[in-house]
């Protein structure tokens, strides 16, 4: 498909909200840039066909996480900034912009955006998951089927990692939150 | 290609790809260059969303729908790609968390969240 202009202005919009991330030198500024980043990436979701990625991008995304930054702000200190941009430090740039330049070089053995016979839309496994999701697991939502069912312990794996993480984040914290 | 010299025709229908080429850079930026431990962190999340954004769009489809099955709805978007990116938006929440917390413990620790400054204070 061709680029939109809703798409091009979403796009420009997320690509301007990360890199106000990156050089914003307030550490507040750069949260709230993130969080502008994370909206608008969700709406990207929407148009790209993914409304259950672009909720959840929305919820954890651009809330929860948001919410966390500003809890480890809250309990941390905010330096003193003079400027409003850090210093572009020229010598990363040349790296990054070659490791960048690096994979932007296979983007023409990529297969066209939309393209109905590319591997993963034209695939085996997407044809089956879309014709047999509504009869074997009574789910409308094929996106629901596959990560409840089919992909059913993956998603087991995902609740022990923020289990995980909610028991590491608790002992290295140090508190005492169940006595 | 050999019709269209300037290959406007792969920015035209791949423009995506130039997009997740570039967060991936400007997160690998952040990561690298910034001196506070927590734009560090944000800086693996735009990172991290370049490859969701790279994901995703693989699973679009022209002129399809959101995979909700309904009689005589399709043809209907991949929904593996995003079962996939489902799960990796909320294993990067509970990363960021944790990265968060240790962020915290490092600031009651040593007071401050400057690369150098810990740098310094951690070989004294």
């Amino acid at each position: 498909m061709s680029l939109t202009l809703l798409e091009g202005a979403l796009l420009l919009f997320v690509l301007a909200c990360a890199l106000g991330t990156a050089l914003l030198k307030d550490t507040l500024a750069a949260v709230i840039a993130f969080a502008a980043y994370s909206l608008g990436i969700s709406i990207i979701w929407l148009v790209l066909q993914a409304p259950d990625v672009g909720l959840t991008e929305a919820a954890v995304g651009a809330g929860i996480m948001t919410i966390l930054f500003l809890l480890a702000l809250a309990n941390t200190v905010t330096p003193e900034v003079d400027t409003l941009f850090e210093s572009v430090r020229w010598r990363t740039v040349f790296f990054v912009g070659g490791f960048v330049l690096v994979m932007a070089a296979t983007v023409p053995s990529l297969p066209a955006i939309g393209d109905p016979t590319a591997p993963v839309v034209g695939g085996e496994v997407t044809q089956y998951y879309l014709e047999n999701a509504k009869k074997e697991t009574q789910v409308k939502n094929a996106v629901t089927a596959v990560l409840a069912a089919y992909r059913g312990f993956d998603t087991l794996g995902e609740a022990v990692v923020v289990f995980s993480a909610g028991v590491v984040a608790l002992s290295v914290l140090r508190r005492e939150v169940f006595a | 290609m050999t019709a269209d010299p300037l290959q406007l025709d792969l920015l035209t229908s791949r423009y995506n790809y130039y997009a997740v080429m570039l967060l991936l850079g400007i997160g690998l930026y952040t990561l690298i260059e910034s001196p506070n431990l927590v734009k560090k962190v944000i800086g693996m999340n735009i990172f991290q969303t370049g490859i969701f954004l790279f994901f995703v769009t693989l699973a679009y489809r022209t002129g399809g729908n959101p995979p909700i099955v309904t009689k005589g709805g399709g043809p209907y978007a991949s929904p593996l790609p995003h079962v996939l990116i489902l799960t990796a938006i909320v294993v990067g929440v509970a990363l960021t968390a944790v990265a968060l917390a240790l962020i915290v413990r490092i600031y009651s620790e040593y007071g401050t969240l400057d690369e150098d400054t810990l740098e310094e204070l951690y070989y004294d």
